[in-house]
């Protein structure tokens, strides 16, 4: 469903040139739930920037269902949903108001959206707090809400950027349990995340994001037959630390 | 973007932004509380300000000066103020009410002084008495006020009444010996004066004076033995403007006030629609649907303007109430006051200027990513415009033509002018057009920074998007490059003919000037923006001679046969319509032509013709088409059509055609409106079907030729053609051309049809 190719994206950071994306490419199948993971600074939200199309690549480029972002951006956008750690709520709108509200943003018919909200609200569980302001709401509340809000336009494609950042047990049980609703509707899901742990739980492959490029990808029997480590979490330290002597001898040899 | 646009969804967009701003109670205290406290505060100290400076002026026994133009009057004067002295020692009072208001004797209206019959003795000897030349022989007169007389050097006593200088001029005197029926002869005084109108001191002198005045006649009507005999003083006075009005600078506070309280009104809602979603981490959510940004920018850019007209609303009426209630409008503005209707009109001034406003700051605010960073923005911006601002309150700043360009400034003095009621159409209209231009484009170039991650230099589109030049060849230029290039031509435009209407060139120096402008504004300058911002200008400025007609030779010479036909119908039939747009308005009223400059015009028609036609043909006909025909029918549409439906695309293009020629040298010629329009509309239609620009030029140039033509007969040969009508073309004439316009169209319509195989191509 998702295809990248070759992405690359550099910034200048104080006049200095920054690789944060140096030419990755992997797939995302329908109904796969796909983890990104890396290090804070290893270039996901770069790459799911590029993949909704907020920053253009420097070179390369990312398909959705066959279609390029480049080339129909509006189309694109309508098949993606985007949940983010920072996403907040709108203070002074209703749960309600503020659904439709992106019901809207995404161009679906009202009543195709006040069905829609029906059945998220029994789902998600925000039907007791529909009509309250969303300035009212408890943190895991507004969590829901903020779920709520990605599905309202029913996208088929799902881009999570550290979904559970901040959230205590129950908040990250409440986003498992989401990824497991996508994974039942037949949603291909993009998750990005430096909790490795959390990512073995829920993800059917994996790839390994080190500056800016992915070392390792594949299922996690792929993964520990490769690396010959059990956990995600000690396959990263491997390779982190792999890195750093290179990065301390390199200098000589290259 | 159509879907967005249709079912209510943009206005449930909009709803949503003026929830979030409405909801919010920081936005009702500055949009409820503040009027109700600032306008009374304000005009508490507004009074305490008038009162300092009154009583300044009129401490126990008020000294006036009047002015006389040379000693002779001021002879007369002086010997009329001793007759004043000589009756008031006889005990008679002055039978003036002192509290009545001054209008009642202006011209026009029937002295209320007693003209019966008087009687009054010699007083030659009074009469002869000498005076300093330059200043000053303190008359005590009645014992209410004194007068001292000044004869003011090397200026009119009229002008220096109007700086301010004098209380009262003199514009003549006279004293003549009246003969008595009975024998003898009485002293009889005539004055005309002036005073400055609105001014309680020269109001207050004019009335001490005519009291003075009174007193004489009252004595001679008390000493009163013989039959009917004219009053020994008559007295005509006028008023006149101020000139350095120290009141109405004072007025001009007021739209300052209104502005400012307007832009406080947009400022809180600006940063909360825009840095605030940042803040809230609500706007990459918002970014990330395949909303357009112009229309999630629109919707929060009608939800800012709401609330700032609402709150220019609130302080308007809040302003008048205070202003009429305390008397201080009068005191302010002159005897009217801050009346109803110019609350009407400085209400669409604010609408306007809350429009601009708002755009400029979304713009502003579209940089930051928190609420501290947009205040830490826009502080400098607020200060640095209202620099500019203060200066419409210095006393002497004149509401010109080309302050009519200044953002900010010219709403500000068009505001004051409406409440002091002296509002000029020049500027008036200059101010409202350029602010809504620059409207435009700010509002285009915060769409373009409105959402652009600011942390990703190089991003997206950016504004920088708007100056560089493009990598790729483009066909056409975008609407947003349209509004930008609207808003910078516009005041050069303006400021262009102006100068040119300033310079006092002879007729044909005139026309080259206008020529030279017309070519370098509308030729020139969108052709080098085509050049520098790669935009293909065959596909820009329609330049392919078949348009986009397909077909073999035959087919295409059929068609260019059936263009250049319709360009003659359409060019037989318009201008006497145009003409007749033209007649019919300026009878209605909207002419600029008054009495004055059709002397003037009778004139400058003997020099036009004298001018060799062919030259006066390639100014006002050749090179205003080519040069028009490129920018309205190439630049404009061509770049309204890329978001527009045609129909409005040409509809747009022609009011804006329309509008540019209503700016007729350093004049408003609002009568050319809807005859611009019109041409502007045939001329747009004919540039879509034919996709060319040169049927256009044809028929714009033949157009401008035969109006111009008809300028070289005479009124008698005119009337010759019109028949009894003097000025009217003749009913058969206006048919034919009617019926002209329509085979025009018609044929226009047929010979550019595509068959249904060439559509798809």
């Amino acid at each position: 469903m998702i295809t990248a190719t070759h992405l690359r994206k550099q910034f200048l950071v104080r006049g200095q040139p920054l690789v944060a994306v140096d030419g990755i490419s992997f797939d995302v199948g329908n109904g796969e739930v796909y983890g990104l993971l890396g290090p804070n600074g290893a270039g996901k939200t770069t790459t799911l920037r590029m993949i909704m199309g907020l920053i253009e690549p420097d070179a390369g480029h990312v398909e959705i269902g066959g279609v390029r972002t480049d080339h129909e951006p509006a189309k694109i956008r309508h098949q993606l949903g985007l949940i983010s750690t920072n996403d907040g709520v709108y203070p002074w709108l209703s749960v309600r108001e503020m659904l439709m509200y992106f019901a809207d943003l995404y161009a679906v018919d009202v009543p195709v959206a006040q069905t829609r909200l029906e059945e998220l609200s029994d789902l998600l569980g925000i039907r007791p707090f529909l009509d309250q302001r969303c300035s009212t709401l408890s943190t895991g509340q507004k969590q829901r809400v903020t779920l709520a809000r990605g599905l309202m336009h029913d996208p088929p494609v799902m881009l999570l950027d550290e979904p559970t950042r901040g959230l205590d047990v129950v908040g990250s049980q409440t986003v498992f349990e989401f990824i497991e609703l996508l994974k039942q509707r037949g949603k291909s899901v993009l998750l990005s995340t430096h909790r490795l742990d959390e990512a073995e739980r829920v993800c059917d492959r994996f790839g390994l994001l080190h500056h800016g490029t992915i070392r390792f990808e594949g299922t996690l029997a792929e993964l520990r037959a490769l690396t010959g480590k059990i956990h995600l979490v000690d396959m990263f330290i491997e390779m982190i630390r792999s890195d750093q002597p290179n990065a301390g001898i390199a200098p000589a040899g290259a | 973007m159509q879907e967005y646009l249709a079912n209510g969804r943009l206005s449930r967009l909009c709803l949503k932004e003026l929830r979030e701003s409405l909801r919010d109670r920081r936005t009702i205290i500055t949009l409820i509380m503040m009027p109700i406290l600032v306008y009374p505060l304000l005009s508490m100290a507004l009074q305490r300000l008038l009162i300092g400076a009154a009583g300044s002026n009129t401490k126990s026994s008020p000294e006036y000066v009047i002015g006389v133009e040379d000693e002779a009057t001021a002879k007369v004067i002086g010997s009329a103020l001793r007759e004043t002295q000589r009756a008031a020692s006889s005990g008679i009072r002055s039978s003036i009410d002192i509290r009545r208001p001054l209008r009642e004797y202006l011209p026009g209206s029937p002295e209320p002084t007693s003209t019966d019959p008087l009687d009054l003795r010699d007083t030659s000897q009074s009469a002869g008495q000498v005076f300093d030349s330059n200043v000053s022989n303190i008359l005590p007169s009645t014992g209410d006020a004194a007068f001292s007389i000044v004869i003011p050097e090397g200026i009119r006593v009229s002008e220096s009444l109007q700086s301010g200088d004098l209380d009262l001029a003199v514009l003549s005197a006279t004293l003549n010996r009246n003969s008595l029926p009975g024998g003898g002869t009485y002293p009889a005084f005539e004055f005309q004066l002036e005073f400055r109108d609105g001014d309680p001191r020269s109001e207050a002198a004019m009335l001490e004076f005519r009291k003075a005045m009174q007193l004489v006649n009252d004595f001679q009507f008390a000493s009163l033995s013989q039959g009917k005999i004219p009053p020994a003083v008559q007295l005509v006075s006028s008023a006149v403007g101020m000139r350095a009005d120290p009141m109405a600078s004072i007025a001009g506070i007021i739209p300052l006030v209104l502005i400012l309280m307007t832009i406080t009104g947009a400022v809180y809602p600006a940063i909360d629609l825009t840095a605030g979603e940042r803040e809230r981490g609500t706007m990459e959510a918002m970014i990330a649907t395949p909303a357009p940004r112009f229309v999630l920018l629109l919707s929060k850019y009608v939800a800012v303007v709401t609330v700032a007209v609402l709150t220019a609303c609130a302080n308007l009426f809040a302003s008048w109430l205070t202003l009429s209630m305390g008397g201080l409008g009068r005191a302010l503005l002159g005897e009217k006051g801050f009346s109803f209707l110019a609350l009407i009109q400085i209400l669409p001034l604010l609408v306007i200027f809350a429009a601009f406003f708002s755009a400029i700051l979304l713009a502003m605010c579209s940089f930051a990513r928190s609420f501290k960073e947009a205040q830490s923005y826009l502080i400098p911006v607020m200060l640095v415009s209202l620099a500019p601002a203060l200066v419409t309150l210095m006393p002497n700043i004149q509401f010109s033509t080309l302050l009519g360009i200044v953002p900010l400034v010219n709403i500000l003095l068009l505001s004051r002018d409406i409440m002091t009621g002296t509002p000029s159409a020049l500027p008036a209209f200059a101010a409202v057009l350029s602010t809504l231009l620059y409207a435009g484009a700010a509002l285009v170039i915060a769409s373009k920074l409105f959402g652009a991650e600011s942390a990703t230099a190089g991003s997206q589109e950016t504004w920088s998007e708007l100056v560089r030049r493009p990598k790729r060849l483009r066909a056409r230029p975008d609407i947003s490059e349209l509004a930008i290039y609207l808003a910078l031509l516009f005041p050069i435009f303006f400021v262009a003919t102006n100068l040119a209407g300033q310079w006092k060139l002879d007729i044909s120096s005139m026309l080259m000037v206008n020529a030279v402008m017309l070519l370098i504004l509308f030729l020139l300058l969108p052709a080098l923006y085509a050049w520098y911002r790669r935009l293909q200008f065959g596909e820009t400025f329609l330049l392919s001679i078949h348009g986009d007609a397909p077909g073999g030779a035959w087919v295409r010479g059929l068609r260019f046969l059936g263009v250049i036909g319709s360009v003659a119908l359409l060019a037989a039939g318009l201008w006497i319509v145009a003409y007749e747009a033209l007649k019919v308005l300026s009878d209605l009223g909207f002419g600029t032509l008054n009495l004055e400059r059709t002397a003037g015009l009778e004139e400058a028609k003997a020099q036009f013709l004298k001018i060799p036609f062919g030259m006066i043909l390639i100014a006002t006909a050749i090179v205003p088409a080519i040069a028009e025909e490129f920018f309205f029918r190439g630049f404009v549409l061509s770049a309204l059509r890329t978001r527009l439906s045609t129909l409005r695309a040409v509809l747009y293009s022609a009011v804006l055609f329309g509008l540019f020629h209503v700016i007729n040298g350093s004049m408003l010629s609002l009568e050319r409106f809807v005859p611009t329009t019109i041409l502007g509309l045939a001329l747009g239609y004919l540039a879509v079907r034919t996709n060319a620009l040169w049927p256009g030029i044809l028929l714009h140039a033949i157009h401008n030729g035969l109006l111009f033509w008809l300028t070289r007969f005479s009124q008698s040969e005119l009337a010759q053609w019109f028949g009894s009508d003097q000025e009217h073309f003749p009913i058969v004439w206006i048919v034919a051309s009617a019926i002209s316009i329509g085979l025009g169209l018609t044929l226009l319509f047929v010979s550019t049809l595509k068959r249904p195989d060439e559509i798809s191509a």
